[in-house]
């Protein structure tokens, strides 16, 4: 009988202390959202800046900002995962450029087409940055986002070797012309391979390879636009004829080639790896989002140069990185409002100067951009201003994750050399139409 | 009176613990039985029905064949290694000698800790360029391969990661067979002037093969499920390595396919209840001749 009357006891507690723990935290939340924004962002210099700036502006209104770090290789999938429930963790998502067609279209992203030109001086930032992080449909003029980083892809370098007067001599004796930053995709072959020398640790060039979330995807399509192919036909979806064309495979392979000047491992470099391969000190010129490169500044000093994506023929492309600010439609009105006053307050141009001071903050805004001051404030400014002219992106409709993990499976198994790279780019061309048609946006030419 | 209150006092025993069977492993499975004929997604809009059109997209698609390819290539790999070398060590350690307890102990490591944090410390071991492996290989004069980036090495690398950490289970089980084996066959088989080869293929085999069997069940429906290594050293979406799990995320959370992931899970469901039930009818099969050699 007491037994029964301990266990009935124990019962009763446990429900009390379930009931009491299910309640209170709400309460909790609900006092501190009032006055405090959270931000989640992916994990790197730039969202300890913003950290920074969010301090600031809480001393001036009182509301806090918490930027959550969340690592480059499972933000994706904890944002949509969050994005799954009811009512999102964050207030606001620092989203990737390709995530805006599923953010706009599934419900996701508040938009603010109404709201930006009352709050923003919307002239004062560049078009790319609107046209690739901010607008959905492309022309649409509609906007579910504002232009936190704008980034791009470029390469860093090792300044000291290309400066060598030995190297030098050694270069033009070789190469019959002057060892210098390379201008174009050939001369950029050229110099990786005058570096590559295994036998003395030393590599030419570090691409981007990484088979996790898009990394491979981001460094191989810049060479494919710049070599004159493309994902497809952003009118009527095909992507026969497009992604397999004669440049495309001419473009895989000639990143293939690339990597023969790698270094040990570069079939899965990912951001942060080639970024490791250049401060190891091991690689002469390395493939990264310029965001990336506060790092290489911090750990190679003045032996660390940067440039711009190399040209073929008068094509330069560069591959878009940087994300907008997206507020989410799965808080409430009150936190959605807060989310817009720190946007506003973060994009006006006293504030953009003060982004540029941190680490990796990349303003969209022109003025700054073309600035004396801000071309020689970090050795790898003056690229990345020059980069931000030849920005593109890969698809960024709701579909647009099957379609990167579709390229890249296909173009990791071109350099696996499972596949061909015509073999590989046929079938990226085949899923990819395959998507569209299941979506409906697949058109008759 | 109290024989009522005993067994109101049997329900609350079991009601929890049906509770949590019903709310954790019946409802899921049932859900996701469902979601796989809807073209749900991971994020927005409602499930909509579309019938067996997962279904048919699945077998219609070369990545499940390689899929399927890849896992059970790693699953005849993985558990037959696993059980030689298990089994060869146990016959090993059967016999006492001195420090037998801290060898044991130091097999057993590997097993007990999590596959996630060992599969990153074996990406150090087994880098190209900085990994341990390779600087060993580097001091003997051997050559120095890519374990993690190689297309020909990837799997063999999640191979001798999982060997390395589950070959101490199959000692485990093949060391308990071998224990419950009854001294005096042993000592009958020697008067009878049987050989070493023919005791162990007459006696020591036969009489441990039901838990090697289950051993061998255990391990298979396990590895059939890979998931924590392949994500820690390749990533999910790498078509050298992507077992049916890793697709099976990578449909999930990478594509965001809620519905035809579900399709995936419940295929691959199938697939592992199928060789289970192969592998507990033939240990049935196994007990039930031992019985009548034994009547």
């Amino acid at each position: 009988m007491k037994f029964l009357r301990a266990i009935g006891i124990c019962g009763a507690c446990i429900l009390v202390a379930l009931v009491a723990g299910c309640g209170k935290p709400d309460a909790d939340v609900g006092d501190a959202a009032a006055k405090s924004i959270t931000i989640w962002w992916a994990q790197w210099a730039p969202a300890e800046g913003l950290q920074e700036l969010g301090n600031e502006f809480e001393k001036e209104t009182g509301i806090a900002v918490n930027v959550s770090q969340i690592p480059w290789d499972s933000y994706q999938t904890k944002v949509f995962m969050n994005f799954a429930n009811k009512r999102t963790d964050f207030d606001i998502v620092v989203g990737d450029s390709q995530w805006i067609g599923v953010g706009a279209t599934k419900g996701l992203y508040l938009e603010l087409t109404d709201w930006l030109p009352t709050a923003v001086d919307m002239d004062a930032i560049n078009e790319r940055a609107w046209r690739y992080l901010c607008e959905y449909p492309s022309g649409s003029g509609k906007y579910f986002a504002a232009p936190c980083e704008t980034d791009a892809i470029g390469f860093a370098y090792r300044k000291d070797w290309f400066e060598d007067p030995k190297e030098k001599a050694a270069f033009k004796a070789k190469y019959n012309r002057e060892l210098a930053v390379p201008d174009t995709w050939d001369e950029f072959r050229d110099v990786a391979e005058f570096f590559h020398r295994p036998d003395q640790k030393r590599y030419g060039c570090a691409p981007l390879t990484g088979r996790a979330y898009d990394s491979l995807t981001m460094g191989f399509q810049q060479i494919m636009w710049t070599f004159g192919g493309s994902w497809g036909d952003p009118e009527t979806y095909r992507a026969d004829g497009y992604v397999n064309c004669e440049a495309s495979v001419e473009s895989l392979e000639f990143l293939k080639e690339l990597l023969k000047f790698a270094p040990k491992g570069a079939l899965n470099l990912r951001y942060s790896q080639t970024l490791e391969v250049f401060k190891n000190g091991t690689t002469a010129m390395v493939m990264d989002y310029f965001a990336f490169f506060p790092e290489a500044v911090d750990e190679m000093g003045d032996k660390a140069g940067f440039f711009i994506m190399p040209r073929k023929g008068d094509r330069r492309v560069v591959s878009l990185g940087g994300q907008g600010f997206s507020i989410s439609a799965k808080v409430p009105p009150e936190q959605q409002e807060l989310a817009k006053k720190f946007i506003a307050w973060f994009l006006q141009t006293d504030i953009q100067k003060k982004w540029i001071t941190k680490p990796a903050g990349f303003t969209a805004n022109k003025l700054i951009l073309q600035s004396e001051e801000f071309r020689q404030a970090t050795p790898y400014n003056e690229p990345f201003a020059e980069s931000l002219e030849h920005l593109q992106d890969f698809w960024n409709v709701p579909q647009y994750s099957e379609l990167l993990s579709v390229a890249q499976k296909y173009v990791g198994e071109a350099l696996d050399d499972v596949k061909t790279p015509k073999e590989a780019l046929d079938a990226i061309a085949k899923e990819h139409e395959k998507i569209f048609a299941e979506a409906g946006l697949l058109k008759e030419e | 009176m109290v024989s009522q209150r005993t067994g109101l006092l049997k329900y609350g025993f079991v009601g929890p613990a049906l509770v949590v069977l019903i709310v954790l492993n019946i409802f899921p499975l049932l859900y996701n039985v469902v979601l796989s004929f809807t073209d749900a997604e991971l994020v927005g809009g409602g499930a909509r029905y579309v019938g067996g059109s997962n279904y048919s997209r699945v077998f219609s698609t070369a990545e499940f064949v390689e899929a399927i390819r890849t896992t059970a290539v790693f699953v005849a790999a993985a558990v037959s290694i696993e059980l030689c070398l298990g089994f060869c060590l146990a016959l090993a350690l059967q016999r006492g000698f001195r420090g037998k307890s801290a060898i044991l102990t130091v097999l057993l490591i590997p097993m007990m800790l999590s596959p996630a944090v060992m599969a990153l410390f074996w990406h150090q071991i087994l880098s190209g360029d900085y990994g341990i492996l390779n600087h060993i290989l580097a001091a003997v004069g051997l050559g120095q391969p890519e374990w993690l980036t190689a297309p020909g090495l990837k799997l063999i690398s999640i191979l001798m990661i999982d060997v390395w950490m589950w070959t101490p289970f199959m000692m485990l089980i093949a060391l308990a067979g071998l224990n419950s084996i009854p001294q005096y066959i042993y000592e009958a088989a020697e008067i009878d002037r049987a050989g070493a080869w023919r005791i162990f293929r007459r006696i020591t085999l036969p009489m441990c093969a039901p838990l090697l069997a289950l051993a061998v069940l255990l391990r298979t429906t396990d590895a059939l499920k890979q998931f924590d290594l392949v994500m820690a050293v390749t990533g999910p979406n790498d078509a050298a390595t992507q077992t049916l799990s890793a697709l099976l995320f990578q449909k999930v959370f990478g594509d965001g396919k809620t519905g035809l992931g579900s399709a995936y899970a419940c295929v691959l469901l199938v697939i592992v209840i199928a060789l289970a039930s192969v592998f507990t009818r033939y240990i049935d099969f196994i007990q039930r001749k031992q019985g009548k050699t034994q009547q």
